[in-house]
């Protein structure tokens, strides 16, 4: 026991004097974290992941504008800005913001807007209505006003699914002021129109006393939908968070920068080879088994300050840049478990990539590219789900994609240290895998040493 | 059980030691038998190519013979290692130290893996670094030293746990006459303590140093004896150097 914790103290040290290696090992995924993080944060914004920032420039200040105002406030997908650096907005600012990508869209209301719409909501009702007798052929005669118009001026590097989907929000909330509108006039109009067809009918019949006798048509619309949509999703156990930059890539760096353990410990093996260490340890008394442990337990150890540090940047960093706050669930046991596993198949791979590796430059360099390489493939740049479906059947085989999967299990969709098992128990066997093989080559190597 | 009660007269042996690499046309280790005795400076002196590394693994417990027996103050070194190697200390030609920790460090780690520990490890790095002149660089780290340095640093670390068997390849290289001097003089004075098998390209070195001289050629004894000895039995020349020319010739060897 004093021979493995003298290797693991010794490799700590080693780590530690190693300036380039706690660079690799801490600072570069806490960079690729935030930078990542606040990169997709703005892609997300333009594919409308996240909510969309619109100019709001109401220059008829009537009903429409206000009652548009309003329902777009609802929205959980738009910010509406009405002005920029507290100065009031014009058409020609809200265009070359909205060129410039500082803002998604700009919507536009003209003056005027509200006077033409209640004129052109008027209009629609009375010509739905049949000829009046009273009125003669008022339907036909009557010339129909061109329907008043609001702009959207739309960022052209936008992405399609996001500029349609604003276009349909904008459409909706027109089509409600619209039907509004429509009823409001219907109610006012069809009365009257219900008195003229009984005093037409009736001719010289008609009376005051009659007008008792129409019935009361005003229509007082009752405004609760009457089919609400609900928005629900597939889940089970606890609730399911709705995955964001900050769900996504902090779980997913913290794996990229596990696994980049493999340059260091790799690194540490084959130097220790080359400068005759490992030729002096193993004439002393000292197993290859005690010799690795050592190594692999220091390893695993900085695997989970790793974890500890990348997590603590999700919580109290990125929020400071304006993402969101990283959720970390509430399966504390599962997180320890999926950081020991998915620490144990990095050092695993880095034993095994020491262990066949005959320079330092070999390994780093192999090391590092299928690090990357499984990184992509595991989905920790894009999301297995839109890669293609080939490469998502690929992508079962990353080591990373299976400790990405497990928390996004935690951190997503609320798992537990059993819905976790399968993806651990698979970074296990991968550990167990690379370790044997290393065993196996290193034994073939040494077959003539004295063990 | 003390291993060092077992230490009496002889303290390594070889027994018809063969060693045949993988692949080799020849054997590297042909035959070799030896009997060192406690306290001797043992002179492994040959060529390169001449087996003298591969003798040192195989009796330091590195590599496995093909065939015959080494023991360590009686203990076969095939059939128990690990009670072979606490009586070994080995100082590779290589400087086998972690260049990013300091001497203590090194020799700290070095120490543990021997099982010491507390005050009496602290008490061997003290002593180990005196011996070697490094009593005022024991926090330094490796990497700043010289080259003489790191090699007294190097030797510094086959001592750590007192051996009984000291196996030095070529400890001297590289270095400087100062550096060289001191660590002739401290093996001198070890002695009492310590067997020590000792492999050197200096002649002059083995000549000042060694009790007791191998000379190998091809896996193979070719002369044996203390070193006035051999130059006694050879009166054209003068020193082992000449002597060593004489008996493995002028033939470059690589």
């Amino acid at each position: 026991m004093l021979k493995l914790w003298s290797c693991v103290r010794k490799e700590l040290l080693l780590l530690c004097r190693d300036r380039v290696g706690l660079l690799v090992i801490f600072l570069m995924p806490v960079v690729l974290v935030i930078v990542v993080t606040l990169v997709q944060e703005n892609v997300l914004r333009s594919m409308g992941e996240t909510k969309t920032q619109v100019l709001f420039l109401d220059r008829d200040s009537g009903a429409v504008g206000r009652q548009m105002e309003d329902i777009i406030r609802k929205s959980d997908a738009v910010t509406l800005v009405k002005e920029i650096a507290g100065k009031q907005i014009d058409v020609e600012m809200a265009k070359l913001a909205v060129a410039k990508g500082d803002f998604q869209c700009a919507v536009v209301i003209p003056e005027g807007t509200t006077k033409a719409f209640m004129k052109k909501a008027r209009e629609a009702v009375e010509n739905s209505l049949p000829a009046s007798p009273a009125k003669g052929r008022v339907r036909k005669e009557r010339l129909r006003e061109p329907a008043p118009r609001f702009l959207i001026y739309f960022d052209p590097a936008l992405s399609e699914t996001l500029r349609l989907g604003l276009a349909s929000l904008f459409e909706k909330v027109i089509m409600g002021i619209e039907m509004k509108e429509k009823m409001r006039v219907f109610s006012e109009v069809f009365p009257v129109y219900l008195e003229a067809a009984a005093k037409n009918a009736m001719g010289p019949l008609w009376s005051e006393e009659n007008r008792k006798m129409v019935p009361d048509a005003r229509i007082e619309w009752d405004n609760a939908p009457i089919m609400v949509v609900e928005e629900k999703a597939a889940q089970y156990g606890a609730p399911v968070l709705r995955p964001n930059t900050v769900q996504q890539n902090v779980p997913a760096w913290t794996l990229f920068g596990m696994f980049f353990i493999v340059v260091p410990l790799s690194g540490s093996l084959i130097r220790e080879r080359q400068t005759g260490m490992l030729t002096r340890l193993f004439v002393m008394p000292l197993s290859y088994l005690t010799m690795i442990s050592g190594k692999i337990i220091s390893y695993v150890i900085i695997c989970v300050v790793q974890f500890a540090l990348i997590m603590a940047v999700g919580r109290f960093a990125l929020p400071i840049f304006g993402a969101p706050v990283l959720n970390v669930g509430s399966a504390p046991a599962a997180l320890i478990l999926i950081t020991v596993s998915a620490g144990l198949a990095a050092s695993g791979y880095g034993i095994l990539l020491g262990t066949v590796a005959r320079t330092y430059e070999q390994a780093s360099m192999f090391g590092a590219v299928s690090v990357v390489i499984c990184a992509a493939l595991g989905g920790i740049m894009v999301p297995v789900y839109v890669m293609p479906k080939i490469m998502q059947s690929v992508s079962v085989f990353s080591p990373l994609s299976w400790g990405l999967r497990a928390f996004q299990e935690v951190f997503v969709r609320g798992g537990t240290v059993r819905s976790v098992l399968p993806d651990t128990a698979l970074m296990l066997l991968f550990f167990v895998t690379t370790t044997l093989i290393a065993w196996f080559y290193m034994s073939q190597r040494g077959r003539t040493r004295i063990q | 059980m003390n291993e060092a009660g077992l230490c009496r007269g002889e303290t390594l042996t070889t027994d018809h030691l063969v060693k045949v690499y993988r692949g080799a046309a020849r054997p590297a280790l042909n035959e070799l038998t030896l009997s060192i005795g406690e306290g001797q400076i043992f002179g492994l002196l040959g060529p390169n190519g001449a087996g003298k590394t591969t003798a040192i693994s195989v009796m330091n417990t590195f590599l496995r013979p093909t065939s015959g027996g080494v023991t360590v103050c009686g203990i076969d070194v095939v059939k128990y290692p690990r009670r072979a190697k606490k009586l070994i200390g080995y100082v590779p030609q290589d400087i086998a130290l972690y260049p990013d920790l300091s001497v203590r460090e090194n020799l700290r780690f070095f120490g543990r893996i021997y099982g010491l520990r507390g005050k009496g490890l602290e008490r061997r790095i003290d002593e180990c670094a005196e011996f070697v002149g490094l009593e005022g660089n024991l926090d330094q780290r490796i990497f700043t030293f010289s080259g003489g340095m790191k090699r007294r640093a190097n030797l510094a670390a086959g001592l750590i746990h007192e051996p009984k068997v000291l196996f030095l390849d070529e400890p001297t290289v590289g270095i400087d006459p100062q550096s060289r001097n001191l660590i002739l003089e401290r093996l001198a004075a070890l002695k009492d303590k310590t067997t020590m098998v000792y492999t050197t390209h200096y002649m002059r070195e083995a000549e000042l140093l060694c009790s007791y001289v191998v000379i190998m050629d091809a896996g193979e004894i070719i002369a044996e004896g203390a070193p006035e000895d051999l130059l006694r039995r050879d009166p054209s020349c003068t020193n082992l150097e000449e002597l060593f020319i004489a008996l493995t010739g002028k033939q470059l060897r690589d």
